[in-house]
Order: structure tokens, then sequence, then C-alpha cells
């Protein structure tokens, strides 16, 4: 999994590629968390994400308690099928903001 | 001989799970899955080892994990067998689903996806059943 995060506006967005399973979660959460604090807007961009398991869902679930916690807004730009596929298979689909591009996710500001 | 069987050791170690992913992925294809119910399958054997990683292993990379999948008259049958910690049967209950706290999700993955999941502790450690039916393209 190759993880990096890129400034636009005033977004923070960070890109992931590969694979998000028990081996590489830790390293999304702990990036996540660091530019969280950092930004308005933290958007993680999962459209070069081939796989992700529960412990990945967890993490994006803790990510966005802390946004709500902070008043930062979490958004995921662009699910694929096999990612939407979990995203509902574990019903958490509903409490993410998700869009499909990079102006969606911040446009709002 | 009729079917398809295949068994792995592995030790509990993360790197390998890309590894039963593929194995897996490449067996239900080949008994003619479609590419959801192939992703679903293997997300929830990939949960089943995840589990046993961070439950009965702890962490701890150096446990014992045998994986055996099976053709069956009608889909795969998979065991899993650890020698470590059993199971806490809170976990094995899966958490109520919806709800935006992260854990017990990979419990209620496997559930939802595989028709049949059963826990078994034996004398020489623990021992995971699972099964999905083959439902063929057509």
């Amino acid at each position: 999994m190759k993880i990096s995060i890129r400034d636009v506006g005033p977004a923070k967005i960070v890109d992931v590629d590969g694979d998000v399973d028990l081996g590489t979660s830790g390293t999304l959460r702990s990036t996540l968390f660091a530019a969280l604090p950092e930004t308005s807007i933290l958007a993680l961009n999962l459209k070069a994400i081939r796989y992700i398991d529960s412990s990945g869902i967890a993490t994006l679930i803790e990510v966005l308690n802390d946004s709500r916690r902070l008043n930062k807004q979490f958004v995921l730009i662009g699910l694929s099928t096999a990612v939407e596929e979990v995203f509902r298979l574990t019903h958490v689909i509903r409490i993410f903001r998700i869009v499909q591009t990079e102006q969606e996710a911040v446009g709002d500001l | 001989m009729t079917g398809f069987r295949v068994s792995f050791a592995m030790a509990s170690d993360v790197r390998y799970l890309p590894v039963v992913r593929g194995a897996v992925g490449a067996l239900t294809a080949a008994i003619g899955w479609n590419e959801a119910e192939c992703r679903a399958v293997v997300l929830a054997i990939d949960e089943a080892i995840t589990n046993i990683i961070r439950h009965a292993y702890q962490g701890r990379s150096d446990g014992l994990i045998e994986l055996e999948c099976r053709e069956s008259a009608d889909g795969l049958e998979f065991t899993v067998l650890d020698n470590g910690e059993p199971p806490d049967p809170s976990r094995i209950c899966a958490r109520e689903a919806g709800a935006d706290k992260p854990g017990g999700l990979g419990t209620h993955i496997i559930r939802d996806v595989m028709d049949s999941v059963s826990y078994q502790r034996t004398e020489s450690g623990n021992r995971f059943l699972a099964a999905k039916r083959l439902r063929k393209e057509t």
C-alpha cells in the first residue's frame, strides 16, 4: 500500500494505492489521524484501493468519529465497486460523505 | 477424484494475507462464482484469518494457522485451525451492523457472506468452519 498527501485549497487529500488489510491499516490510521488536525477538510481518495477489509473500515469509522469531535469534514472520494461492496456489507456506507471527484470534496468551502 | 482441495499452513503473519486472498480468489473463480461472490468469499476468509491473528494470537506472528478449502457437492467448505487463545463469545456474536462503532465488523462480514459458520474448541486449539453454497452464473 502506498500513501501520499496533497494540499488542494483548504483540504488535504490522502491518496491510497493498494490493499488495506490488517497489515496496512495501521499506517493508514496513523496518516489520517496525523493529517486531521491540520486541515478543515480531510479527503481520502479511494479510487486506487483494490481491497479493504474490516480493519480498514474500522479505521475510517475512527477517523470519522474524531473528525466530528474536532468539527472537521472527512470525505471519501471515489469508491470502487469492490470497496463499495465492503461498505455495503458492513452497513456503514450511510454514515460517510462519499463523492466522486476532488472538486466535490473541496467545493463546499 | 472430483472437485478440488487445497491446504495451507502459514505463520500468523499479516504478510501472508494477500497470498490467502489470491488463492481463495482463484479457487472461487475457477468453480464459477461471479466476481462479486468471489470478492465476498475472499473477504470473509480473510476476516477469519485476521481474527485469528488479532485475537487468538494477539498479534503474534509466529502462531500456526492451517486453512483448508474444499469443493463440496454444492459449493465450498473452509476449515481454519489455530492453536491460540479461544475466541471471546462476545466477539463471535457479531455486533449490530450500521452503528458508527469500529468493533465487530469482521465477524459480521463472515456471518453475512457465508451460508454456515461454526466455531469449535478442540484439544489442540480452535477450529473455524464455514461453507458457501454455489450459485453459478447461467
